[in-house]
């Protein structure tokens, strides 16, 4: 009998339990289980209404003309339209105050629409920022060559050469890049698609129709790394084989005259000439030209001028007589900074390469040529400079006559770097606009709720 | 003894119920995972563009591409790219089969209406079972993406004779567009007797919408007894945008069906209809030679949409027949726009056909992945995303191949 007492007892104790672990283990509803993200639903709408900037028309509506705006109107009618029809929304738009002035509200109601009471029975809201249309915030740049000479940026693009050092890329997606960064600071930018092409640029011929183009003190950025495109009229036997080829020098070597032709070219035409990763002029190619011969490495369509490329140019540059000279003219100086100047430009600019490389290209050739530096983009180390933009200046003139920019940097390039050392050199002034005027902003805040059910 | 069993009894029977209420705890906590992922899910799939990037205008095999996304790289969040979208395999369209010269190949049908065809050959197209590889989800987790516009607009004939009368349509997902702006576009076909080749007009309007989304168009210049047309409503509102599209052909026997051939170059395929097969894999005879003209009407913003002769205001022209089935076109891979294909027999036998270039210019909708019905549970998440400027809402149904994983 008493066991059968503690039985009950213990069933009691059991049924007590299990009431309590029913009643506090409330299971949520569906709804709770798996809710629909409201949070994102509210965030997406706004974006779509915004997507015309018709949600800005009517945030920046006059809050008396509120009421009956039409913009206001048509906003209802696009909420209600696009939501679902179990969703509810509450619409708010807040005016951003700007004064800073002490106990005064950060954000004042303008103007709310809702189609309900309430928010039923769970909501969620995501806010969004609109700018007023009277007020850009863009930018304008000063285009180089605006108040001058010049103004145009040529980026060997051809199609029939090869790149050489530019690991990873091709020296068309360089090319892309390049175009992008730079063309909004340029009044003219042309892809120079061919060596076809290039050879008019040689020749002092405009490649487009534009009104903008001018070779004369252009820039042209060589995104070829350490070889350089060359038009098939300077290959050996071919019309201009006296200013390409020189069957004088060592073997293998004879395209250093090329090289030659383009140091005059800059200097006649004042070209800021861009080598942007390593030994600059190291190879020439042409695909055609070349389509049976090697670089040395095994990379056919190229040919090298080993070290007296650079030279050559030099020599060309600086209106030197021309001959065969490879003396060394690079050391690897391991991990170089940027210069103040650069860095300065780099936060005035928006672009942000690394502040530490690693040169294996230094240049040390300041002496011979008339050359001065322009611009340091990386601090010297010793009598090497990992990246500097030079001025040719022959003795007793102040005229600039050629200008050569160097980034001895290893591979894989960093076309920023020679987009910031161009930048800080011509240095176009950003015209920014619209930060000092006020109430340009309004804060929309768009809160979901769901209905049906509880 | 009694109270032993009695005890026992009580212990399987409490046991019982406390297993229950695990259970359904167990299940709730798989259920608002299920959630968790459902949305993270969607975003990952509508923020990221898949690698590469540009998938959708490139060519698609075993091995690429590498990632799933369907976000449009040059633009900002939630916009997609028209062209991803008309890669993925719908799972509601039935696949169409064309044979020509002896060889047949599958089409992916995403076609909205007759006269309206976005047909997509399966090797060309993303199916359901790759991208769940991509996403992580094969053999745990089935999903079905619906991509719809948001703003749908219905058309229908309400009189031909005298005036040509259409009545729109146009709704939201939750109310109608009320005092939305409507521009019209009729494209009227007149059939000439061969070998030439039909010719078009293109008329324009504009209009706003009544309180209830509705709003009538009529023309009484266009003798629909000897033309065939074709309608494209655009309406749109604070934003909020759609379009729809009505077409009426004489000429019905036989057609000009666009096929899409190659993404990169931008080339399609103006096939015979007679190389359709049906259900039992035979095609149509008959020996009619259709004449066809062929334009590119491109829609740069279908909000203030503007059409034009295509390029150059070059319009081809060219025949087909039983025995030459198929020519091609190629269109600007970069440009988004309608392939307008009229056709005719003679003189009072036309007819015309449209392919939207990208997904939205015609507000097509597609669903892709699996089938959600007969699963434990699905959930459901929604954003508002937008197609070359057309709202669209995408959908995702999601759930778990596992089932419940616990006794019931």
């Amino acid at each position: 009998m008493l066991r059968t007492i503690e039985v009950l007892i213990a069933i009691i104790i059991l049924f007590g339990a299990f009431m309590a672990v029913t009643y506090f283990a409330v299971l949520p509803l569906p709804r709770q289980v798996a809710p629909m993200n409201l949070r994102r639903l509210a965030l997406t709408t706004l974006e779509s209404l915004e997507s015309n900037h018709d949600l800005s028309n009517a945030a920046f509506e006059t809050p008396s003309d509120i009421p009956d705006s039409a913009n206001w109107r048509d906003l209802q009618v696009a909420l209600s339209a696009s939501l679902p029809a179990d969703v509810i929304y509450n619409l708010t738009v807040y005016a951003v105050n700007s004064s800073g002035a002490v106990g005064s509200n950060l954000y004042k109601v303008l103007g709310s629409i809702s189609n309900a009471a309430t928010l039923g029975a769970a909501s969620d809201a995501s806010s969004y920022m609109v700018a007023s249309s009277d007020v850009s915030f863009a930018f304008t740049p000063e285009k180089i060559g605006e108040h001058g000479t010049g103004g145009t940026l040529y980026i060997l693009n051809c199609s029939d050469a090869n790149g050489w050092w530019i690991t990873g890329y091709t020296a068309q997606s360089l090319a892309e890049d390049l175009y992008k960064l730079l063309s909004p600071y340029y009044l003219e930018t042309i892809m120079v698609q061919n060596t076809s092409d290039l050879k008019k640029l040689i020749d002092g011929q405009k490649i487009t129709g534009s009104a903008n183009e001018t070779v004369q003190d252009a820039t042209i950025i060589n995104t070829f790394g350490e070889c350089v495109p060359m038009p098939q009229e300077y290959h050996q036997g071919q019309i201009l084989e006296n200013q390409g080829y020189d069957a004088g020098a060592p073997s293998g070597y004879g395209y250093t005259r090329y090289c030659y032709t383009l140091g005059q070219k800059t200097r006649e035409q004042n070209w800021t000439w861009s080598s942007i990763v390593g030994y600059p002029f190291y190879y020439v190619s042409n695909t055609v030209a070349f389509q049976d011969e090697q670089n040395g490495w095994g990379i056919y369509g190229m040919r090298m001028t080993n070290q007296g490329g650079l030279r050559a140019f030099l020599q060309g540059l600086d209106h030197q007589q021309y001959h065969y000279d490879d003396a060394g003219a690079i050391s690897s100086v391991g991990q170089v900074t940027l210069t103040q100047t650069v860095i300065n430009a780099s936060n005035y600019y928006g672009i942000y390469p690394s502040p530490t490389q690693t040169s294996t290209r230094a240049l040390s050739i300041l002496s011979g040529y008339n050359l001065t530096v322009g611009l340091n983009v990386f601090n010297s180390v010793g009598n090497y400079l990992p990246g500097s933009i030079y001025k040719h200046i022959f003795s007793g003139s102040s005229d600039t006559t050629g200008v050569f920019l160097a980034i001895g940097l290893t591979r894989t390039p960093d076309i920023r770097v020679t987009t910031l050392g161009l930048l800080s050199y011509f240095h176009p002034s950003l015209f920014t606009s619209g930060y000092s005027v006020s109430d340009t902003s309004r804060l929309v805040v768009l809160q979901l709720g769901l209905v049906g059910g509880s | 003894m009694v109270s032993v069993v009695l005890f026992i009894a009580a212990m399987l029977l409490f046991m019982g119920l406390f297993n229950q209420t695990i259970q359904t705890a167990t299940v709730y906590q798989q259920h608002s995972a299920l959630a968790t992922k459902t949305s993270d899910l969607l975003d990952n799939m509508l923020l990221s563009s898949g690698t590469p990037v540009d998938w959708g205008k490139r060519r698609i095999n075993s091995t690429s591409p590498t990632g799933f996304g369907l976000h449009d790289e040059a633009l900002a969040q939630y916009q997609l790219s028209p062209f991803s979208l008309m890669r993925l395999e719908s799972s509601a369209g039935k696949p169409v089969n064309y044979e020509v010269g002896g060889q047949t190949t599958t089409y992916n049908n995403v076609t909205m209406n007759s006269g309206e065809y976005l047909l997509v050959p399966h090797s060309e197209v993303l199916n359901y079972s790759y991208a769940s590889k991509l996403l992580g989800t094969n053999g745990s987790y089935g999903f079905s993406l619906t991509l719809a516009p948001t703003v749908h607009v219905s058309i229908s004939i309400v009189e031909s004779l005298p005036t040509l009368t259409f009545s729109v349509n146009v709704t939201g997902t939750g109310l109608p567009l009320a005092n939305s702006r409507v521009i019209y576009y009729l494209i009227t076909v007149s059939g000439r007797d061969a070998p030439n080749s039909p010719v078009y007009n293109i008329y324009s309007g504009a209009s706003s919408t009544d309180a209830g989304g509705m709003v009538t168009v009529s023309r009484d210049d266009v003798d629909v007894t000897q033309k065939s047309y074709a309608l494209i409503v655009s309406a749109s509102v604070s934003g909020l945008s759609g379009v729809g599209y009505y077409s009426n052909s004489l000429h019905n026997s036989s057609y000009v069906v666009p096929l899409v051939s190659n993404f990169e170059t931008g080339t399609v395929n103006l096939a015979h209809s007679y190389g359709i097969l049906d259900d039992a894999g035979q095609n149509v005879t008959g020996s009619e030679s259709l004449y066809y003209n062929v334009t590119f009407l491109p829609v740069s913003d279908m909000t203030r949409m503007s059409l034009n002769n295509g390029t150059g205001g070059s319009w081809v022209c060219g025949n087909l027949d039983a025995s030459h089935r198929v020519d091609s076109v190629n269109l600007d891979t970069r440009n988004l726009g309608v392939l307008v294909v009229a056709y005719s027999t003679g003189a009072s036998t036309s007819g015309v056909v449209v392919m939207p270039w990208g997904f939205s210019p015609l507000g097509f909708s597609v669903t892709f992945g699996g089938q959600p019905g007969q699963q434990e549970w699905v959930s459901t998440d929604l954003r508002q995303v937008l197609v070359n400027n057309i709202p669209y809402q995408a959908k995702l149904m999601f759930w778990s191949n596992e089932g419940h994983k616990v006794i019931t």
